[in-house]
């Protein structure tokens, strides 16, 4: 009886799933067409991209590649290596900072804490660029300038109101009985935090992560106006250089602009599953 | 138990250091120069000139200064409705997709979908600008038969600023998407099944459990939005350019802002600061009582339930 | 156990910065670059290296100080060549070393402007001519270049004044000038069988039979908002409108921007509208150069910079003057780069030193050959252009009395409103006149600044 009804069920899913295919493969296509377009057409030379924009390359030509990666100037390893050490910190610290915030603003019972959270969220309205002054001499005082350390602060603390407002709702919707349970074994309360509350918070941070990876990443204009050296240098801002450099060459461009998308998507792809499953994993199901 | 203040300083110490010393002192000094001018070469102490400037007929690029900001705002606020009803209501419809079970290739849809976002906006610009212009595209959408498609959209008064939102819902339609699974996932199975045995149909499980069960997360996914658009200027940045061409059709706050107060117009180039802090200001006051009101909507509905 | 170990990590790592952040802060920050968190990203990857140091001090110290000078720059595109430049002045200073530091265009004055405030800008800079260059002087950031040898000998007044303050001093030393013209696909008007054309209706006669014959006369388009004004609508205004004297007449009021002249000037780009690609809209800069470089389009109205990237082009291509009413007797030559510096710097003398020798024969013609084709130097000196095409451009001037573009002495503020005129009558949203009118209302109707 109950099965009979499941098949049923099942039955009707099964046929709204065509139409749900149909609906995510027209998007695929949508979002797969422009980056066949990039990848491909950074493997066509100077004039053919110009008479056979979209299709296959009819020659493959790796030059716009190697010529990229040797040619002085184009330091792409340190741009690399200066930009996922920036967004790997800064991410780790914003998630750090926000958590223990967000739980201390979610659970302090005073009138402080709901000023405070006021004035955490207010800075995610104000666009930070207007600050770019007082910034530069600020990191001049710090002698942080020139270094890929200038950016770390100014992005964790961009970072943290979206955290603390992301994170600070979530905290409120979990029940308190479990934010307490590990006080009973009397373990210490920085402890209690880690092994309970953290763990609780853990969709809310790849929320946060996912949500500051991308400006921290992209971010072209702090490390052009703190940066000025080669070897500190951002990816971005070592891109939109060569980018100016060839602009006249589109299939040149092309392979500046997959060779700073392409890592990130690989690593993407291979964290994805761990991504969604922090996502959705640990969720308050009660 | 609950632990005494000083307790929760300690918690609350790390991210206001951070925040106070980078961001709320340099945002703080910034509102105080609103009211400065450094046309002069000096900041000099100017009142409220800057805003009352903003919304005279001084001319300002050719026209009154309130046209030009009128227009902003304007075009922010379709921007604003754009995303709201093509990149939240798809990635809703995404989301439900997604997190039904008995669909096969979930995880490799949810990678394509969420994959645009971890673009360069530099890139995404780049990509559309070439594939949305009909020198490169005609011959292409011809022999597909849809040669009618092959329009300059992005050079159009009547449809750049739709174009630039619908590129703009491209690159970041995975966040929401992501947020809705989230949010769907987190609903107990037992309600679904309950409700599917019932013999309740799909449209009336998505209205009667899981909308109202996800409300919050549209409440916050709201204000991310509002937040953003308010702010955007990349991506017109980098399909159109600092001015918003055509014709201003895609001059939004936030270029409006960059323009007046951090780039300078081109070649010129020489920004005006203060004007620039007092839009942001005033953007920035605007921002505030829209997501309060947002926030105290999902509030009480959280209570009533 | 994953878990702790994240947890470890990520103190560890905060720990460091902190560390990090408290020691280096009274540091050069060149010393900076190793600290501890390089050495520990959060993954599984292997620790990596610091970033590469500081290269290690030359063998053969000279006796004189070594100094390191930066210099700031636009032009992305000249990296190579400015390169070599530098390289070339570094065999004859050997204690010099200059840095070329380019960044694209549209970010230039804004960033050099808050690294100035802020005290962190280049020794060495490219100076915007005329207001832009004058604003940076006044503010106390570019110094006073009037003094070094050689400049004020070496060069025509034309060609200083661009970087000179109303009172004479100079802020920067004149690099080089730009020329302005239509590139033309000689293939496809032996092809058509058509010629030069030397006035505007013969022009519009040109792209007729163009189009006639299936080809895109014109690859110019609006996307990019600014070449369609600096290289076409200004240099058809230097015949329709007039230079020099007339254009101060214009400057001081005594002339209208809405009279015959310019509503005939506004007129007359509207006829090319139907000769630029469908879709000229979309038509960006670089669609532009691609589409004259594919042999999708016969002309292309642009600046001499672009010269080079027609250098492997498979077929002939010339160029000529922007045509008149009549036969074109002015030109739009413009004063576009100068280097100045900086009164910060802390090698004053290095400085100067460097832009004296621009002002000599030796070090004119060692830039102007460096430099990419189409970028003309300023100096007395005769310098001899290799490239045909760089002399192609160079002889339009000849019997033609050569103008900066037109509101750059004066009347930079009505480059918006005049860019939006030209956009409007191209796309046919306004009238000639309306779009005159609406410059002249934008003159009358100036900044306060």
């Amino acid at each position: 009886m109950k099965g009979k009804r499941k098949r049923r069920a099942s039955l009707r899913l099964q046929n709204l799933s065509i139409g749900s295919h149909v609906t995510l493969c027209i998007w695929s296509l949508i979002v797969l067409f422009p980056l066949w377009t990039m990848v491909t057409g950074s493997f066509k030379d100077k004039l053919s991209i110009y008479t056979n924009t979209f299709g296959l390359p009819e020659t493959w030509n790796w030059q716009n590649y190697t010529t990229t990666l040797t040619e002085r100037g184009s330091n792409f390893p340190t741009y690399f290596l200066n930009s996922f050490v920036v967004v790997i910190a800064s991410l780790l610290l914003v998630m750090l900072f926000g958590s223990l915030a967000a739980y201390a603003l979610a659970r302090w019972r005073s009138r402080i804490p709901t000023v405070l959270y006021f004035v955490f969220i207010g800075g995610m309205m104000l666009p930070i660029k207007i600050a770019s002054v007082r910034l530069i001499v600020l990191m001049k005082d710090l002698g942080l300038l020139n270094t890929i350390w200038s950016l770390i602060p100014v992005y964790v603390a961009m970072g943290l109101p979206i955290a603390i407002f992301v994170l600070t709702e979530f905290v409120r919707q979990t029940p308190v009985e479990m934010l307490e349970a590990a006080n009973v074994d009397g373990a210490s309360p920085f402890l209690t935090f880690w092994r309970i509350v953290v763990p609780l918070l853990r969709p809310a941070l790849a929320t946060v992560a996912i949500y500051n990876l991308i400006p921290f990443w992209n971010d072209l204009w702090f490390p052009l106006i703190f940066i000025s050296n080669d070897k500190s240098k951002t990816l971005m801002l070592g891109v939109t250089r060569l980018f100016g450099e060839f602009k006249t060459d589109w299939s040149r461009v092309l392979a500046v602009l997959t060779l700073s998308a392409v890592p990130v998507m690989i690593l993407y792809f291979i964290f994805s599953k761990q991504f969604i499953k922090g996502l959705t994993a640990g969720g308050v199901k009660g | 138990m609950h632990p005494s203040g000083l307790y929760w300083a300690w918690y609350l110490l790390p991210a206001l250091v951070v925040y106070l010393l980078f961001m709320a002192f340099p945002l703080l000094d910034s509102v105080r120069l609103s009211f400065f001018s450094d046309n002069t070469g000096s900041w000099e102490f100017v009142g409220i000139s800057n805003y009352s400037k903003l919304f005279s007929n001084e001319f300002f690029e050719g026209v009154p200064y309130i046209q030009r900001y009128g227009n902003a705002i304007k075009n922010t606020c379709v921007f604003f409705c754009i995303h709201m009803l093509v990149q939240n209501v798809l990635g809703m419809l995404f989301a439900v997709i997604l997190t039904n079970k008995r669909m096969r290739g979930r995880t490799v849809y949810q990678a394509v979908i969420f994959l645009p976002t971890t673009f360069a906006i530099l890139v995404t610009g780049y990509l559309w600008k070439l594939l949305l212009n009909p020198i490169w595209s005609r011959g292409f959408l011809e022999g597909l038969g849809l040669g009618s498609l092959s329009q300059p959209w992005l050079g159009q008064p009547e449809t750049a600023l739709t174009a630039v939102s619908l590129i703009s819902c491209w690159q970041w339609i995975g966040i929401p998407t992501m947020m809705f699974v989230a949010g769907l996932l987190n609903i107990s199975d037992d309600l679904y099944e309950a409700a599917e045995i019932e013999g309740a149909s799909k449209w009336s499980i998505f209205w009667r459990i899981k909308l109202p069960l996800v409300k919050p997360v549209v409440g916050m996914i709201s204000i991310l939005t509002f937040v953003n658009n308010f702010n955007a200027f990349d991506i017109v940045y980098a399909t159109e350019g600092a001015n918003g061409p055509p014709a201003y059709a895609t001059d939004l706050l936030g270029t409006f802002f960059a323009r007046v107060g951090i780039l300078g117009q081109h070649p010129r180039g020489n920004a005006d600061r203060g004007m620039g802090a007092a839009i942001a200001t005033i953007t920035f006051i605007f921002l505030i009582i829209g997501s309060l009101i947002v926030l105290n909507n999902t509030r009480t509905k959280e209570k009533e339930k | 156990m994953k878990r702790k170990l994240t947890l470890a990590l990520a103190l560890l790592l905060c720990m460091s910065m902190l560390i990090g952040l408290a020691a280096c802060g009274g540091d050069d920050p060149a010393t900076t670059t190793d600290n501890p968190p390089t050495d520990a990203p959060p993954t599984d990857a292997p620790p990596t290296d610091a970033p590469p140091t500081d290269p290690p001090p030359s063998a053969d110290d000279p006796p004189l100080e070594d100094v390191e000078l930066t210099m700031a720059s636009w032009r992305t595109d000249d990296v190579a060549a400015v390169t070599d430049l530098l390289a070339k002045y570094k065999a004859l200073v050997p204690n010099v070393t200059i840095t070329f530091q380019p960044v694209n265009p549209p970010d230039y004055n804004s960033t050099l402007e808050m690294q100035l405030e802020a005290g962190t800008a280049a020794d060495l800079m490219y100076a915007r001519s005329y207001d832009v260059g004058q604003g940076l002087f006044n503010k106390g950031y570019l110094a006073d270049c009037t003094g070094i040898t050689g400049l004020m000998d070496n060069f025509a007044a034309g060609n200083l004044a661009p970087w000179q303050m109303p009172d004479g001093k100079m802020f920067a030393v004149p690099f080089a000038a730009v020329s302005h013209g239509v590139y033309y696909n000689k293939d496809i008007f032996a092809d058509k069988g058509v010629s030069v054309p030397n006035t505007w209706a013969e022009f519009i006669d040109v792209c007729k039979t163009l189009k006639d014959a299936g080809v895109t006369p014109i690859a110019n388009g609006i996307a990019d908002n600014w070449d369609i004004l600096e290289c076409f609508f200004l240099s058809m205004v230097s015949n329709y409108v007039g230079v020099g004297a007339t254009r101060e007449q214009y400057e001081n009021g005594d002339k209208k921007f809405s009279d015959d002249a310019w509503v005939k000037a506004y007129t007359a780009i509207a006829e090319a509208a139907p000769y630029l690609p469908s879709g000229f809209q979309s038509v960006t800069y670089d669609d532009m150069m691609a589409l004259f470089a594919s042999g999708g389009a016969a002309m292309a109205v642009d600046g001499s910079w672009t010269i080079s990237v027609y250098d492997d082009v498979p077929f002939e291509w010339g160029v000529f003057a922007v045509p008149g009413p009549n036969d074109s007797k002015n030109i739009n030559f413009h004063p576009d780069m100068a280097i100045g510096y900086n009164n910060a710097t802390k090698y004053p003398e290095e400085c100067k030193a460097f832009l004296a020798w621009l002002c000599t024969q030796e070090g004119a013609s060692t830039a102007s050959a460096a430099l990419p084709t189409g970028f003309f130097p300023m100096i007395d000196f005769s310098i001899q252009l290799t490239d045909p095409h760089a002399n192609e451009f160079l002889a339009l001037n000849s019997g033609r009395e050569p103008d900066a573009r037109f509101v750059w002495p004066k009347l930079m503020f009505l480059y918006g409103p005049m860019l939006d005129a030209v956009n409007g009558v191209l796309t046919g949203s306004l009238t000639p006149q309306a779009a005159a009118d609406a410059v002249q209302t934008a003159y009358e109707n100036p900044p306060t600044d």
